[in-house]
């Protein structure tokens, strides 16, 4: 069961939502708010809706992707707010899936496609 | 914005708990966050996607647990679910497309939806937080109110006499407590503003029958009653904080009620509520001095009991009456005709609501049945468009329950959307409704959303999508493929004639119904309104004064008062009249002697001789504007010394002096010696409201039979709220420490009167003219589309020289027909059914006559608008397009 549980490609492919989440925890811990706020200066406009949101965080952090952080830094005023950071198996999936995406476009068909524009 | 974030907050319940309880507040703020970027329609935007977000991932988180045992994971975008879960979400799919296609009858259904389960959500909010809900009381199943019982003169629940509850409370072995309770005002010195707080007096037991423990200090206990030791008081939480800074050392600690010194005892739990009573204080009530026994003849208590444990209600009340037989026999002077008997308090609290609200959902209910009718109607037209389409699917290969699942789950979607959509229909409408609830006894008042209300519309959704969907789709599904496939799919089937037929007779039945109770309440509301007063209300201004004992020695310095201040606010050049009496009428405030009639043979069989004592001052009759029948009125010089002088109404003269002038006989109270020459007879004023009878009530003047709080009313030619400062100044220069309270102008007092019976009817009103609506749009819906179906056969009718104008007469006969046919079902049904109203009906039959034949020719007229449009355009067919179809 172990076994299975860390078995990286089981998670793949990964929303690429969730790949969000998972590059902005790889720099540093966040709490949910700041995620959705980095995540959504990156990718403008894209809405974010707060169930699949938090939905998809706790599933992430039950399947032992992310955990909860202590929040010693910077806190913004001391609020009780959950910080999460990436676990090894949340760096090794988001790796592959950013490995996968690598390859897609190294492929010489997508380099073809690319250049036709 | 509150009332978004809490609408949200409810929403979110349908998250797994965990997830809410650990995000519910981050995605409440990114919720709001993204509501207050929005602005106008784009409101609505936010509101939608919130809803979508929520249905989809808010329940789907439920299943992620147990999907994380399976093979696959909440987030991998490629996902493979169970067949049915596959299939489901690709009828869904299909459901959004097919209504894209046909926006205007989706959002007809949808619309129709949302205000049927609106009205139904909103309605049933009431419902639930009135007579669902459990009353906040400890076991409140086990709480009783005991009452007088007076079967000769119809009154099963009079107020109870101090003597009459001491015996009651020895002799009854069904309760573990027994309690009088009654209401008095107190004023509050000391530490403070000086404040006149509704206060209630009450026996020791009282606590322990509410199941009541102080948060601080204790509760009243046997002893506290007696004279001497009756000087204490227990403070509610409220008052607690708001008065003494929630400061435990105030236990103890003594304060001035009335200006005499009360020792705090103890603070009530912010929990503890009572029926009837927002009071502030409770002080014991004492039933008996030394020098002065418990009273059988005046009665003012309300007593509350609690069963014993395996007692029933039933076994109580026979104790009850067999109590009460006793006491007869043993007191056949005073107690004579006197019974005892008991009554749940769960009743007594939501009783007076209770057929109003069943009412109110049967009509609601009614409506959500039209609203399915109408769609059912709508899914039929659309759905012999989809013959064909349905007949291709079926012969390459769908299943019959797919294909019948499909048109279902198509309803559903609708019915889901129109349910969100009057959610919020809904929280509107709860948030008028609570305002407007008549006041119900309920402590814990307010309607409120709630989980079970949600529950309730989602349940109503999927009855809706059943009800509706069932016969389109079981319609469609049930043909044989070939057919349509053979026809080109457009010619009519006669059953689905048939069965349309029905189902406008169906709405116009349910239709009259509504329509018919809307027109009895209607009808008693005017006859309530025709009522005669007794009174003028117009240009009146009322207000109550309470001279504080302390203050006051004696009542004689009390009457010195009033008639000071009678004779200077009627020296005002704009107060017209001026008077003051012990309780204004339209209030129900009330209160009931016994009397001796001077020369009266009392027969065996009679009751006792009783009447409903008005002490008033001099001028308070023309205040009010009281019409005097016979004899005069008041005047200033009936005074302290002069003879007793009383003035009957009409009902009084004629009950007790039938066939004879009142005027020179004479009359007491039977707890006085002093006899009392009537002097005059008013006309009879209505003091329980408009619908109320009327009792024997006997006017005595205040120099005669002084009292402490009297409630002044003052007449005008202008705007009386203009009285106000004029009456504070006398007030003031009189007594410079004495509040007026209740300052209300009297057309305000006389509307509340009216108010749940007004309220009653303007609900009924809207949701009549709301069924009427839809009808009308059923019926129009109907007969064009039919029209449209048998174009053909017009143009073939035309061309073989049938008149446009025979034409347009057979469509419109037969949507009259359908109409009347409606109409003799919804009428018959009716004289059954309104029985129902009765009791909340006033001088109407549930059979009016009139109310049935308006109810009719309404109806038949709107139907008759709906269905010659269709009509017309049947007469207008053009022959060469009909036939080229």
């Amino acid at each position: 069961m172990a076994q299975d549980r860390d078995r990286v490609d089981r998670f793949l492919p990964l929303k690429p939502f969730v790949l969000d989440v998972l590059l902005e925890l790889a720099e540093e811990k966040r709490h949910g708010w700041s995620l959705i706020r980095a995540i959504q200066q990156r990718d403008a406009g894209d809405r974010i809706l707060p169930a699949n949101f938090y939905r998809t965080l706790r599933a992430l952090r039950e399947d032992g992707l992310i955990e909860e952080a202590k929040n010693d830094s910077n806190g913004e005023g001391g609020e009780r707010r959950q910080y999460f950071s990436l676990t090894p198996l949340g760096a090794k999936v988001a790796r592959a899936e950013v490995r996968r995406l690598e390859a897609l476009v190294v492929d010489p068909r997508a380099r073809k496609l690319l250049r036709a524009r | 914005m509150r009332a978004s974030r809490s609408l949200y907050r409810l929403l979110l319940r349908l998250c797994p708990a965990d997830l809410r309880h650990e995000f519910g507040a981050e995605m409440e703020e990114m919720f709001a966050a993204a509501l207050s970027r929005a602005h106008g329609a784009a409101k609505v935007g936010v509101w939608l996607r919130a809803i979508v977000d929520v249905l989809r991932h808010g329940i789907g988180a439920r299943r992620d647990a147990w999907d994380r045992f399976s093979k696959t994971s909440a987030y991998v975008e490629y996902r493979t679910g169970g067949w049915w879960m596959d299939t489901l979400r690709y009828d869904l799919r299909h459901a959004l497309r097919a209504m894209s296609r046909q926006r205007a009858t989706s959002a007809i259904i949808i619309l129709t939806l949302a205000l049927a389960i609106g009205a139904n959500t909103a309605v049933f909010s009431a419902v639930h937080t009135v007579l669902i809900r459990p009353l906040p009381f400890t076991q409140p199943d086990s709480l009783v109110m005991l009452w007088e019982k007076r079967e000769a003169e119809g009154n099963f629940k009079n107020s109870v006499s101090a003597a009459d509850y001491l015996d009651w409370a020895r002799m009854a072995t069904s309760f573990t407590a027994m309690a009088a309770h009654t209401e008095v005002t107190a004023d509050l010195t000391g530490e403070g503003e000086p404040e006149k707080l509704p206060a209630a007096a009450v026996s020791s037991p009282f606590f322990d029958v509410f199941g009541v423990r102080p948060s601080r200090g204790r509760v009243f206990q046997s002893g506290d009653d007696t004279i001497g030791r009756n000087r204490v008081v227990i403070l509610t939480h409220g008052l607690w904080q708001q008065r003494f800074g929630g400061d435990p050392a105030a236990v103890g600690k003594t304060t001035t009620l009335n200006g005499i010194p009360y020792q705090i005892i103890g603070v009530l739990p912010q929990s503890a509520v009572f029926p009837y009573s927002d009071v502030q204080m409770f002080v014991p009530l004492v039933l008996s001095a030394p020098d002065q026994p418990p009273s059988r003849t005046s009665h003012n208590f309300a007593v509350f009991a609690r069963l014993k444990s395996g007692v029933s209600f039933e076994q109580a009340r026979s104790e009850m009456d067999r109590i009460g037989k006793d006491l007869e026999r043993t007191y056949p002077t005073l107690s004579r005709g006197h019974g005892a008997t008991a009554t749940k308090l769960t009743e007594e609290v939501t009783g007076p609501v209770e057929r109003t609200l069943i009412v109110l959902m049967a009509a609601v209910a009614f409506i959500l049945l039209i609203a399915c009718i109408n769609v059912t109607n709508l899914l039929l037209a659309k759905a012999a468009g989809r013959r064909r389409e349905m007949a291709v699917r079926a012969a390459i290969g769908a299943a019959r329950m797919r294909l019948f699942r499909q048109v279902l789950v198509e309803c559903g979607v609708m019915a889901l959307g129109g349910g969100a959509a009057g959610l919020i229909l809904a929280v509107w409408a709860v948030s008028v409704l609570a305002a407007q609830l008549p006041a119900v006894a309920r402590p814990d008042q307010g309607v409120i959303f709630s989980a079970p209300v949600l529950a309730f519309t989602i349940g109503a959704c999927l009855f809706t999508a059943l009800i509706a969907g069932a016969l389109p789709a079981w319609h469609l599904v049930r043909e044989d493929p070939a057919e349509p496939l053979k026809e080109g799919g457009r010619s009519p089937v006669s059953l689905k004639r048939r069965l349309r037929f029905g189902l406008i007779i169906a709405e116009v039945a349910l239709t009259s119904l509504l329509l018919v109770g809307a027109g009895l309440t209607l009808r008693s509301f005017q006859s309530v309104l025709s009522q005669p007063a007794g009174i003028e209300t117009n240009n009146r201004l009322t207000f109550r004064l309470g001279l504080p004992g302390a203050r006051y020695q004696g009542p004689e310095s009390a009457a010195r008062f009033y008639s000071e201040l009678e004779a200077r606010l009627s020296a005002e050049p704009l107060i017209t009249a001026a008077g003051g009496t012990m309780l204004p009428p339209l209030t129900g405030m009330d209160g009931r002697r016994g009397v001796v009639i001077e020369n009266r043979e009392v027969g065996p069989g009679d009751g006792p001789t009783r009447a409903h004592p008005r002490v008033v001052t001099a001028n308070y009759l023309k205040a009010i504007g009281a019409r005097i029948r016979d004899g005069r009125a008041f005047l200033p010089s009936d005074a302290e010394t002069s003879v007793m002088v009383a003035i009957v109404n009409e009902t009084m003269a004629k009950r007790y002096w039938p066939g004879q002038s009142p005027l020179g006989k004479r009359v007491r109270f039977t707890d006085q010696e002093a006899w009392r020459e009537v002097v005059g007879v008013i006309g009879d004023v209505k003091h329980w409201g408009l619908d109320a009878a009327v009792n024997p009530e006997l006017y005595v003047p205040n120099s005669q039979f002084p009292t402490f709080a009297l409630t002044w009313v003052l007449s005008t030619n202008g705007d009386p709220l203009a009285l106000v400062p004029i009456a504070q100044r006398h007030v003031r220069e009189l007594d410079s420490n004495l509040p007026l309270f209740q300052v209300r102008i009297m057309e305000e007092v006389a509307a509340q009167s009216v108010e749940r019976r007004k309220w009653t009817m303007m609900l009924l009103a809207v949701f009549a003219v709301l069924a009427m609506v839809m009808a009308a749009a059923g019926i129009y819906g109907v007969m064009s589309h039919l029209v449209a179906l048998r174009t053909p056969e017009i143009g073939v009718r035309l061309t073989l020289g049938a008149k446009p104008i025979a034409v347009m007469r057979q469509v419109l006969g037969e949507g009259a027909v359908q109409t009347v046919v409606g109409l003799v079902i919804g009428l018959g049904a009716s004289l059954v059914l309104m029985g129902g109203l009765r009791s909340i009906l006033f001088g109407i039959e549930p059979t009016d006559p009139m109310t049935l034949l308006a109810v009719a020719a309404s109806l038949l007229a709107v139907a008759l608008i709906a269905v010659l449009v269709p009509a017309v355009k049947a007469m207008r067919v053009d022959p060469v397009t009909a036939l080229r179809q």
